[in-house]
């Protein structure tokens, strides 16, 4: 009798391993069901970002400076380190776009753009990590796929929900590919035309200052950076008020949020010094 | 007492190997480091999808086994994957937002990626190859943060 009882002890622990597969398996399906609801994964994502900036890059070129480039790839990188997700399905990658504008731009994934206008309007390396810290917390934050309709992600779901295969046929690529396209679109018209909603540039500043404090960048360098905006009366028109904020408000929320440990200013001195060698 | 003895190790085996965990890598290529921190020396480079043994936690960093290599890696490159009795009976969460070995290569990937660049020659993915093949030195970079008085992890 007791062995017959050991035997089903057994029998059920080993049904219940073999019921958490299909439990994983069922699991799989709800995920792709609800990742409607969800931001892409993280290799979708990239893609969106890499067709987002392709359509920057028409507008606006890159700027052609290895110097620089690689000036702006060292600052961008030391923030993203210090960021909440420092490595992505494609890495960050930084570039300069030959305009004169004051503009930014954080495409899914980790691709992130300084205008050349935005480059002469920040006033040393700390100003500059300030404003490269705030565009990877938008990375961080998915602000970008965000803004992509719900109801596309939802048809996508429901489109590889059904497909075991990693190529698709004709007509279902077509679908996919019109999806993708909008998906595009949106992302674009956010970060290039509308902007982000208040509360997403609000908590950007906030993380900013986070990510700025713990590389040993001056936090105080977003707000300096936002006040010379105010004073030289840039704080309003095109570029990069277009889609942000009132300035104003976006100081106000930084000195309520500002870290209180203190940055020694003989090493902001310095980097500054390099900031100049970088971009005369 | 034989059979106890028996379906005790039975019962004790399973729960320890349905108890590994695994995790897999979700970015296109990352390294495991000696210690768990960035910067330092790489031990191994990883590639997407590729599975790995979960030794232990250490704040961000896992530190995990891949192919006969000990060492860390962050947890923003992989995806948790645990196979245990606790999760049958749902009390253990998986630690990620979304099935992303599951997902692999399906919705927006390369073919998606292809037939669209098709679609709008106009597009500059050309330069965004550019940018993406632009590589910082690991070695120049923490000569960067050093020089400029920041921290190295």
């Amino acid at each position: 009798m007791k062995e017959h009882l050991y035997l089903k002890l057994i029998l059920i622990l080993l049904l219940a391993g073999c019921s958490s597969v299909d439990i994983g398996s069922i699991g799989r399906i709800a995920q792709q069901t609800f990742k409607a609801a969800t931001p892409l994964s993280d290799e979708e994502e990239y893609y969106v970002g890499r067709a987002v900036a392709a359509r920057i890059l028409s507008s606006y070129p890159l700027l052609e400076n290895n110097k620089l480039t690689e000036y702006v790839n060292f600052v961008g990188h030391t923030v993203a380190i210090y960021s909440d997700n420092p490595i992505t399905y494609g890495g960050y990658h930084f570039a300069i776009l030959n305009s004169n504008e004051i503009n930014a731009f954080a495409c899914p994934g980790g691709i992130i753009f300084i205008t050349k206008g935005m480059i002469n309007a920040v006033q040393n390396e700390d100003e500059l990590a300030a404003i490269l810290a705030h565009e990877v917390a938008h990375i961080n934050h998915r602000d970008g796929v965000s803004s992509i309709q719900k109801a596309r992600l939802t048809e996508v779901a429901t489109l590889i929900g059904t497909e075991a295969a990693q190529r698709y046929a004709p007509a279902q690529l077509s679908q996919l590919v019109s999806l993708f396209e909008g998906s595009v679109d949106d992302v674009f018209k956010t970060l290039v035309v509308n902007g982000y909603s208040k509360s997403q540039e609000y908590n950007a500043d906030e993380s900013a200052l986070s990510y700025l404090s713990r590389a040993g960048y001056n936090p105080e360098a977003l707000e300096d950076f936002l006040e010379r905006l105010i004073n030289q009366g840039q704080a309003s028109g095109g570029g990069i008020m277009k889609t942000h904020p009132a300035t104003a408000d976006r100081i106000e929320k930084v000195k309520e949020e500002m870290p209180s440990a203190k940055v020694d200013i003989s090493s902001v001195q310095s980097r500054s010094k390099r900031f100049d060698n970088a971009t005369k | 007492m034989r059979l106890f003895f028996i379906s005790s190790i039975i019962i004790i085996s399973t729960a320890v190997s349905l108890h590994a965990e695994t995790a897999t890598v979700i970015t296109k290529q990352t390294a495991i480091r000696e210690s768990c921190r960035f910067f330092s020396p790489v031990k191994a480079t990883v590639h997407y999808d590729d599975v790995l043994e979960i030794i232990s936690k250490e704040g961000d960093w896992y530190r995990v086994q891949f192919k006969g290599f000990q060492g860390c890696i962050h947890k923003s490159s992989i995806e948790k994957s645990s196979i245990s009795l606790s999760n049958v009976v749902g009390s253990e969460k998986q630690s990620t937002s979304g099935d992303e070995v599951a997902l692999a290569g399906k919705g927006f990937n390369p073919q998606v990626e292809a037939a669209y660049k098709k679609e709008n020659p106009s597009l500059n993915f050309q330069a965004v190859d550019r940018v993406e093949n632009y590589k910082v030195l690991e070695s120049k970079l923490i000569q960067f943060i050093q020089s400029g008085k920041l921290n190295l992890q």
